[in-house]
Parts: structure tokens; sequence; C-alpha cells
């Protein structure tokens, strides 16, 4: 391969790169709506309750790195609201909690509304502002219904 | 931190800014192996064993690959193997011994005096286990370079390229999902002690 080749393979390679890094950006900010079918037993997760309102669902495992950064957001998001809960459940030496969840990766943040029900579902590390986007949508609903 | 028996945190800045370095490298490796003889055709000898009543050898050879034909030491003396072997090396450092790494020592040393102080510190183990995942990539494709399969050198080192870019750029860390998927097929991690 000749050089001026050579530079085309890799100006592609740089905007394959930079295309995959904006689409996995954009997908971690968008949340994803569930059937509101499953109601989340708060024992099985080694917790006592759950919140009031509702709660923050978090999955990490060791070896993520950005599990930390979402486990703040999420903490003191739910440290300026009452009755908001933040939960973070490793996943490291709990497969069967990652393949009752389909969590293919960490973090994954569920909403679990007053109720327990999952509500909503981020992969990856959502943005502060989405997630309190999508609570309040949530509690929102809860208190209308 | 939820874990109470996890390891003294670090500067999470530290292990993007050696990312940024190894995502360098590792387009350089990959410019080198894609106009080196990783991906060169071997045409010219063609010519010389061409025989016209032999069609069937002759497109054999003619359409062949340069890197088979070369001995291991050639292979080996490829500039882009070198500078993955480098790069390799480097991950092994970072696996084996994190605090003394050259790019970790380089940003405490030159980098973070610069800088406002982190606000939050980061688990080491994650990095590391990403390191391990540079370090099997590349290796792989060092190997079969060595084995003599054409492109498998340009190819690896452009797989961890992307993956280093994108934890430099986007603070996108590929090796926490894979490490799921691992785990979820029981190659790392002990299971639920029900």
């Amino acid at each position: 391969m000749n050089l001026f080749a050579g530079a085309l393979v890799l100006a592609a390679l740089l905007a394959v790169t930079v295309g995959v890094g904006l689409a996995l950006r954009w997908q971690q900010n968008r949340p994803r709506r569930l059937n509101p079918t499953e109601v989340v037993d708060p024992q099985r997760l080694g917790a006592e309750s759950l919140g009031e309102n509702a709660t923050l669902l978090q999955f990490s495992t060791e070896m993520c790195g950005r599990c930390p950064g979402v486990h703040r957001t999420l903490g003191s998001i739910a440290g300026d609201r009452d009755g908001v809960m933040h939960l973070d459940v490793d996943l490291t030496h709990r497969p069967d909690i990652a393949k009752h969840f389909h969590v293919l990766q960490t973090p994954t943040t569920l909403i679990l509304d007053r109720d327990g029900v999952v509500q909503t579902r981020f992969g990856g590390t959502p943005s502060r502002s989405a997630v309190e986007l999508e609570l309040a949508r949530v509690t929102a609903e809860a208190g209308g219904a | 931190m939820p874990e109470s028996h996890a390891p003294k945190g670090i500067d999470p800045r530290g292990p993007r800014f050696a990312a940024s370095i190894t995502a360098v490298l590792l387009l350089i490796a990959t410019f080198l192996a894609l106009v080196g003889p990783s991906t060169a055709r071997a045409a010219t000898l063609g010519w010389f064993t061409y025989q016209p009543l032999d069609d069937s050898s002759f497109a054999f050879v003619a359409d062949s690959w340069l890197l088979p034909q070369l001995s291991v030491a050639q292979r080996a003396s490829d500039p882009a193997f070198v500078v993955t072997l480098v790069i390799a090396l480097l991950f092994l450092w970072s696996v084996l011994s994190p605090r003394t790494a050259p790019w970790g020592a380089l940003y405490r040393r030159a980098v973070a005096p610069r800088l406002a102080p982190p606000t939050d510190l980061e688990d080491p183990r994650p990095p590391r286990f990403a390191q391990g995942v540079g370090l099997a990539v590349t290796s792989i494709g060092l190997v079969l370079h060595l084995l003599g399969l054409p492109w498998a050198l340009p190819i690896a080192t452009a797989m961890a390229f992307a993956a280093a870019f994108l934890n430099a750029v986007f603070s996108l860390c590929l090796g926490c999902q894979l490490y799921l998927l691992l785990q979820r097929a029981g190659l790392v991690g002990r299971p639920a002690a029900v």
C-alpha cells in the first residue's frame, strides 16, 4: 500500500471512530422507556426498601471506570430530592442479577417509580440533565395517576 | 464508593492522558503497518516465476501476499512490528505496575501539578483491566504477524486505537462493557455465593 492509500485508510479509521464515539454518546443520553411490567424486589438486590417516590437503580462492576462518576451524579440527584433513593448494585459477583435484568454494559441505570416498577433504562453514562428530566417525568406521572 | 475493600483512588484524568498518548502511538503503528509488508502484494515475484504453460501457479504467486514469503527475522524487523511491540510492552508495564508506568508517571510529574486538584478519585482497577485488554489485542496482532498472516498487524492496532481514542476523547470505556460480557460468559469474576 502506498503512502497516499495508507493515509486514506487512516482518515477512514479516524472518521469511523469519531462516528462510533458520537453515536455511543448520543445513545447514552437517550432514555428507553419500558413497558411497566417488572416490579423490582428490593430484598433480592440486598436493600431494605425502595425510595418513596422513585428509585435510581444503578448497576456497576469493579472493573467499570465510569461507574463511580455515575454513582456520584445519581447520589447527588437523589440527595436533592425527598423520597428519591439511589441504589448501586455491584454485579461483579452477581451474574444472576445481570442476567435477570439483561445488563450487557455497566453502568446501566433503571428508574423505578414509587411502586418499584421499572419505567426507564439508561445504558452507559447519561448526563445529569437527562436523568433529571426523566426522573421528573416518572414522578409526575405517578403523582398524577 | 460502595466497596470498602477498594484500593486507593487515582486521579481519573491520568488514565485519559495516558490513553491519548497511546492512541497517537497506535495511529503511527497502524500507518506503518498499512504501508509496510503486512499489506504488500508479492506482485514482482509473479513475473520471475511466470510460466506460460502453468497459468494456475502464476495466478497464485502473482496474487499472493508478500508477508508469508519473508523470513521471521524480516517480519520482526518491520518498523510497524517494532513500534507495536514497544506499545505492547508499555501495556504490559501498566498491567504489572500501574504506579510506575511511564505515561502515568509523566502525568503526575508534569501535568497534574499544573491542573486543579481532582474533584473525585477513581478506582485504579478498571484502567488496569483496560490496559490488559490492549495488551491482549496488540499481542494477537504481533503473533499473527510473526506467523506471516497479512493484515493482522494493522487490524489489531486499529482496534486498539479505536478503544484508546474513544477513552481519551469521549471518555467511553469499552473494557467496562467487555468485562460484563466476559463475566456473564463465565470467563472472569466469581459466580454468586448463594
